[in-house]
């Protein structure tokens, strides 16, 4: 295994992390944004 | 200006959306500069070769993971003592990061450790207390989500990030005897010998991990105030431009 | 004087720390003693994955020798963690606690004294039996002695420890796993201390340092944690 493995290995999963991490927090931001939009549905149909 | 103007919610909402974006501008410029200080003007080391360039991930990422730790259970503290809702939030937004950091140190400090020390897993003091750090993280994040009402989760996760940042420095200190007890310094981290260039590296790989994580957590922040703050008006009245309002931070003005 | 009048000019009563820590200590003692199945599960836990350790990586006396104190130790961690959960949950449960919260006596006092009463039946029937399993791994005299004063300082900031992330998940979902992600962690220092003192005895060495950073610790624990164990009770019942 050459040392570049380890290199692309450490900083690889250090970006992949970043990026799991932005795609959570998008994913978190719609699923807060659809329950909104779900308590309003509710209301209405009271 | 009154400190507590920052503690209501929407305000919160609107500055944190408002700032986000350059944090990570910040980061992004940082973490450029960093690597380039890193791989091309720190010079090759004698002993370990270009491996050790792992160093400008592997130490950041550490330092990072227990300073989100403290400032999390600085939040946490905060949440108690001033009884604020938003603190609270805070602490929980900064929890997922501080555990990334952590894994991040994890994983590159063992691919670190394979090339040098044939090990994938080394137990040195650094590694075996990110380990115990994981789960102080872990516990954290669990205990806050374990409560049908979140404020008890919050109040909880808070007191329990308390007496683990007191039992950080003990952990770490334990840690750090054991292993030279058992390993002497043969396993050790600190092999080389620190030139100029690689400790401007890692300062300026730990100012953009700082950078990252504030630009991270304080989008987090957003979504638990959205979640938590639902039933209120301010929320509901973001209404169908609440998607236009966070894609386009501080752009949309909120109903007064 | 009426009697209403009679009751309203009493004096209000007077709790104190010691009033409330025998009381607590008495009662949980009481308790724990009419279910003795409590205790003696501590105890064959311990005493069960002691003797499993020998047949899990075979029984050669050099390796037995090695890692004798530190699976002693682990193994007591664990059996402390698993009496854990009837420190608060039954009280609580039933609304006992409730009622002990609004008593006039000091909440660190009471307090103390459940958590004392929990050391009683778990850390130091484990203390106590630590020599005979110590015996089993070929253990000599003077590692045998340091590894008993070491759980006999350690196993009570286990159960300080222990009743902190005790309280602080009652209540919540994840039972048994929350509690041990909670304090597993937080028992490191203590396991790292008291297994460090029995191997350096075992290696000719001296074990006082190791004592003296568990009693530190110990002495630290017993001033501290009380109260973060009524903050997390308070937190639990609001």
């Amino acid at each position: 295994m050459s040392h570049d493995y380890f290199i692309w290995m450490s900083y690889g999963a250090a970006a992949i992390a970043v990026a799991a991490e932005l795609i959570a927090l998008r994913l978190g931001r719609a699923r807060a944004l659809r329950r909104i939009e779900e308590e309003k549905d509710l209301e209405t149909q009271d | 200006m009154n400190l507590f103007f920052f503690s209501s919610p929407p305000t919160f909402f609107r500055l944190a959306g408002a700032m986000a974006p350059w944090f990570f501008v910040l980061a992004a410029v940082l973490a450029a500069a960093g690597l380039y200080v890193g791989f091309v003007v720190a010079p090759t080391d004698a002993v370990q070769g270009e491996v050790y360039r792992i160093i400008f991930i592997h130490v950041p990422a550490a330092w990072m993971s227990m300073f989100l730790y403290f400032v999390m259970a600085c939040w946490g503290a905060a949440s108690l003592t001033f009884n604020t809702r938003l603190s609270a939030m805070m602490a929980r937004a900064i929890a997922p990061t501080g555990a990334m950091f952590t894994f991040i140190a994890l994983w590159s400090g063992a691919f670190w450790g394979r090339p040098t020390w044939g090990t994938y897993w080394v137990w040195d003091a650094r590694m075996t207390s990110e380990l115990v750090l994981l789960f102080l993280y872990f516990g954290f994040i669990a205990l806050a989500n374990a409560f049908e009402d979140p404020r008890r989760g919050d109040r909880a996760a808070a007191l329990l990030g308390i007496i683990g940042v007191v039992n950080l420095p003990i952990i770490y200190f334990s840690v750090q005897w054991w292993n030279t007890l058992h390993q002497g310094s043969s396993v050790s981290f600190k092999g080389t010998s620190m030139h100029i260039a690689m400790l401007w590296g890692m300062l300026l790989m730990a100012l953009a991990c700082w950078m990252y994580a504030i630009g991270a957590s304080l989008v987090r922040v957003r979504s638990v105030i959205l979640e938590r703050e639902a039933r209120t008006r301010w929320v509901r009245e973001l209404g169908p431009r609440a998607s236009a309002a966070i894609a386009a931070p501080g752009v949309t003005k909120l109903p007064g | 004087m009426n009697v209403a009048a009679q009751v309203a000019a009493m004096p209000p009563p007077e709790g104190s720390f010691g009033a409330g820590f025998s009381w607590a200590i008495a009662r949980d003692l009481t308790l724990a003693l009419r279910h003795p199945g409590e205790t003696l599960l501590v105890v064959a836990f311990f005493v069960l994955v002691a003797s499993l350790f020998p047949m899990g990586v075979g029984a050669d006396p050099q390796l037995l020798l090695r890692i004798g104190p530190g699976v002693i130790w682990v193994c007591a961690l664990l059996a402390a963690f698993l009496s854990l959960p009837s420190l608060f949950a039954a009280d609580y449960a039933d609304g006992t606690l409730e009622q002990m919260v609004l008593s006039p006596h000091p909440m660190p006092g009471w307090v103390s004294g459940k958590i004392a009463a929990h050391w009683l039946v778990s850390g130091l029937p484990l203390t106590v039996l630590s020599p005979l399993l110590g015996l089993q791994y070929g253990l000599e005299v003077a590692t045998l002695a340091a590894l008993a004063a070491a759980l006999a300082i350690g196993t009570p900031v286990l159960s300080l420890l222990g009743a902190a992330c005790s309280a602080l998940a009652l209540g919540a979902r994840g039972g048994g796993i929350l509690l041990a992600l909670l304090a597993l962690p937080l028992f490191v220092p203590v396991l790292i201390f008291g297994a460090g003192a029995a191997e350096a005895q075992a290696a000719g060495l001296s074990s006082a340092p190791h004592l003296s950073l568990l009693g530190a610790l110990a002495i630290v624990a017993t001033m501290g944690l009380p109260f973060a164990v009524c903050a997390a009770v308070r937190i639990a019942l609001d």
